[in-house]
């Protein structure tokens, strides 16, 4: 049996948008660059930042493509808040193939973020375990408030079909 | 005083980055999830990665974008800025595993207004391939 049916091929160019809710914030980014182990001052210190042209402390690079801060809504039953297309695929796992991102300016404090997601394309192909597996490939683009692009991320999952087990 | 980013001229194909160690503990897992405000289970829940056939919570591989991007703006500089970040999954990685990060620069560009470095970037476990990344820095002329 097919992953890739014609009623998933239909959700190919699907669109969400999450509009923007608040500011990043300082807090955000601090807790951000602490999780990551990140202890570079650009992140915490103001005048530090502004030495290397900064209007203020930035974010750390991916802070605005890892966080699911756009998001508002309870967790599903796997306990995720951020974007998902909720496909109709049964018996698999979901896997991440990789990321590819691009960055126009550095992330502020003060940036409001409104995100948008567009599912581009899946494809079912050989798996290297046996059988096959799915590749979505969806698009987030990130903007400030002046409607400015801050970073696209274009991020591809695999869905891998379970084993059956006794 | 900031401390000082590198200039194009001062790097050529071949230069390693310095290399680091990372160990996944729950905490950092846990810390990670929260501050990226990603709840997945996947991520710190020993039942559900059992029902998921996997042994065990799995890093984020998201968090390996954070590393390579830390390890790039740490040793070019603060006026450095990542242009790119492409990086791709090779294996999993579990609670509880170290990982060895390492980098050197594949490429050199002259632009009009700043220069590009181009990094190739992996992850590794004990030996085994678990991210690897092409990194587009752009650094002041």
């Amino acid at each position: 049996m097919p992953l890739l049916t014609e009623a998933l091929k239909a959700w190919i160019g699907r669109e969400v948008v999450y509009p923007a809710r608040e500011d990043l914030g300082r807090a955000g980014i601090r807790y951000f660059a602490l999780a990551i182990g990140d202890d570079n001052p650009l992140h915490i210190d103001d005048d530090y930042a502004r030495e290397a042209g900064h209007p203020s402390l930035v974010a750390p690079p991916t802070f605005i493509v890892e966080t699911c801060q756009y998001a508002h809504r309870q967790p599903d039953e796997h306990g995720y808040i951020g974007h998902v297309w909720h496909l109709p695929i049964k018996g698999c796992r979901m896997i991440r193939a990789g990321n590819d991102y691009e960055f126009f300016r550095p992330v502020l404090p003060t940036d409001r973020v409104s995100v948008t997601w567009t599912l581009e394309d899946m494809a079912e192909r050989e798996s290297s375990r046996g059988g096959t597996q799915l590749f979505v490939s969806s698009v987030a683009r990130y903007y400030d408030a002046a409607g400015d692009l801050l970073a696209v991320n274009r991020e591809t999952l695999v869905y891998q079909p379970l084993a059956a087990r006794a | 005083m900031i401390t000082s980013t590198k200039s194009a001229a001062s790097l050529q194909p071949g230069d390693a980055l310095p290399a680091a160690e990372k160990t996944f503990t729950a905490v950092e897992l846990v810390m990670y999830g929260a501050a990226t405000w990603d709840w997945h289970r996947l991520h710190y829940d020993p039942d559900y990665a059992d029902a998921m056939q996997l042994p065990g919570p799995v890093v984020d591989g998201q968090v390996y974008g954070a590393m390579f991007a830390k390890q790039a703006l740490d040793w070019l500089g603060p006026k450095a800025f990542v242009r790119r970040l492409v990086f791709r999954m090779r294996s999993m990685a579990f609670a509880g595993d170290t990982l060895r990060l390492e980098g050197e620069v594949i490429e050199l560009r002259d632009g009009r207004s700043f220069d590009v470095v181009v990094l190739n970037q992996r992850l590794t476990n004990n030996g085994r391939r678990v991210a690897e990344a092409t990194t587009e820095v752009r650094l002041p002329r």
